[in-house]
């Protein structure tokens, strides 16, 4: 066994793990950190694919960004707040455990679906590139394709992505303003 | 085999300097502050108290763990290591002389940038893990600012790397002086890639990068949490923000953590603006200076002067301003420097357009 497979299976074996652990634990605050595991094994998982950007902006803006406002969120509510969260989840956006069921069934069965479809063989398109030479090494620059991709080809999703997020800010910053004096 | 065995080395290689350099910088901080407020300083241990933090941290080293008893155990265990991880990952990326740094990354800066923001995680975990109020405060004020402040120090990171064109630090430390391939003009007009030196530098290529360097110096200050900015662990007020209920071994990673990334925001800002590891010297006719003072020894000699004099200068403005009130923080962190930054980002579009085609 190599190195890499060995790091491979301990990043794979830690996100699973932590990721059930996240849903099943009853310590809300542990959850969140352990969340922190699961997020950054899947950011280390996303460079044996190669998209190091991809893995380094997920660290970014999940773990400096989203993980430490859901943090931050959790820690400013109050308890009976908390302890409402705790005993479970009702409501009109509570999944309750029989469409979870669903969801995660569906999504096992499309992935057992595409191994046993698939088998050991690589998919045409893959072996068709690979004859090509339109492959990535490791020690390409991605982040060329990336931003030559972004201005060129996926302009419009970009710019439209750009307007939601300025969107975003100008609610965000709506919400925080003090309300005029009568 | 001998593949990893070189990536361990140098991994411990780089604790012990970080572990040597915060015993220095502990002692040359307590120096200073004792010159700024008129008194020597530690003068007991050793001749001129040099030994003083030697003793300080034996003294750490044979303290007792202590747990509080309504503390939740486990974070209040792993928080000292992950923040002592988080500063210490950024260092695999940081170019040392010519040829020389541990892992040559493409994606150099963005990855230093983005463990270093893993650091906020910790500091929480700490502050909640030790189920005391003023942790818990000051690990919120801590986090709220780290936050804050990145977003001018990004912003001055970015209109330095639009004048660079690369992320890899490396390939940034080299386009600052003799040893780069492309043409290099300081201030635009005069081409000096065989001169070096000093004017080949980023902040003399394109001149508004002063005012980047300026915003990402006292940005990073912040991210330090280090005065004119250290309200998180404001001693009058909060007891002793996100670490007040450590001790021993476990507060010794604390101070360990907050000296390191000292040495690594100035070291990102030196390679990034201040030429890196190439000579301050310029070539002068037949004198050959920038030649002569470039190399291996003379890079790490090089980058470790720069850096060290603005850890300098980090430690000279903590004892000579007084503490910002934190609306006061936080207005000058989004009114002021957060416009700047953006004002210096469009500034470099403009000029690696207009001027260094």
């Amino acid at each position: 066994m190599t190195a890499e497979l060995l790091i491979f299976y301990v990043l794979a074996a830690s996100a699973l793990v932590s990721a059930l652990l996240v849903v099943s634990m009853k310590n809300l605050a542990r959850a969140l950190f352990l969340l922190f595991v699961t997020l950054f094994s899947v950011a280390g998982l996303f460079i044996f694919c190669l998209a190091d950007f991809i893995a380094l902006t997920q660290i970014m803006v999940y773990v400096g960004g989203v993980l430490v406002l859901m943090l931050f969120a959790f820690m400013l509510s109050n308890k009976e707040l908390l302890n409402d969260l705790q005993k479970g989840l009702t409501g009109f956006f509570a999944l309750p455990r029989w469409q979870a069921l669903i969801i995660t069934a569906g999504m096992g069965f499309i992935l057992i679906h595409m191994a046993i479809n698939m088998g050991s063989n690589l998919p045409k398109w893959v072996t068709e590139a690979a004859r090509e030479g339109k492959i990535f090494t490791p020690t390409d620059h991605t982040e060329k394709h990336i931003g030559l991709q972004l201005m060129t080809r996926y302009l419009l999703p970009f710019e439209l992505i750009s307007l939601v997020l300025l969107m975003a800010l100008m609610g965000a910053a709506h919400l925080t303003r003090k309300e005029p004096k009568p | 085999m001998i593949f990893y065995l070189t990536y361990i080395l140098s991994g411990a290689l780089l604790f012990g300097f970080i572990a040597a350099f915060t015993l220095f910088a502990v002692y040359a901080e307590r120096k200073v502050a004792g010159f700024v407020q008129d008194r020597l300083g530690p003068m007991e241990t050793g001749k001129f108290g040099t030994l003083q933090t030697l003793a300080d941290i034996l003294k750490l080293i044979q303290k007792e763990f202590i747990t509080p008893g309504l503390a939740d155990a486990r974070l209040f265990t792993v928080a000292p290591v992950v923040i002592f991880m988080a500063v210490f990952m950024g260092f695999a990326a940081m170019p040392w002389a010519p040829g020389l740094v541990p892992s040559n990354l493409n994606l150099g800066l963005f990855f230093v940038l983005s463990v270093i923001s893993v650091e906020a995680i910790g500091i929480l975990m700490a502050g909640w893990g030790s189920n005391n109020k003023f942790s818990l405060l000051g690990a919120m004020r801590a986090v709220a600012q780290i936050i804050s402040y990145e977003i001018p120090a990004g912003m001055a990171l970015i209109s330095a790397i639009m004048i660079a064109q690369s992320l890899n630090l490396q390939e940034i430390a080299v386009n600052q002086g003799i040893l780069s391939k492309e043409s290099l003009r300081f201030l635009g007009i005069w081409e000096v890639a065989d001169t070096g030196g000093f004017l080949s530098w980023n902040i003399f290529q394109a001149p508004h990068l002063l005012l980047a360097y300026a915003i990402y110096f006292v940005a990073s200050l912040a991210e330090c949490n280090r005065a004119p900015f250290d309200i998180p662990e404001a001693e009058s007020e909060l007891v002793g923000g996100y670490h007040t209920e450590y001790g021993g071994l476990r507060f010794a990673f604390m101070m360990l953590s907050e000296y390191a990334l000292m040495f690594l925001t100035a070291m990102i800002g030196v390679v990034l603006f201040l030429g890196a590891w190439n000579s301050p010297l310029p070539t002068i006719g037949s004198f050959k200076l920038a030649e002569w003072t470039t190399g291996t020894i003379w890079g790490m000699c090089w980058i470790l002067l720069k850096t060290l004099s603005i850890v300098g200068v980090q430690i000279w403005i903590r004892w000579t301003l007084p503490r910002l009130r934190a609306d006061q923080l936080m207005s000058f962190c989004w009114k002021v420097l957060t416009p700047l930054a953006f004002l210096s980002m469009a500034i470099s579009g403009i000029w690696r357009v207009f001027v260094m085609n």
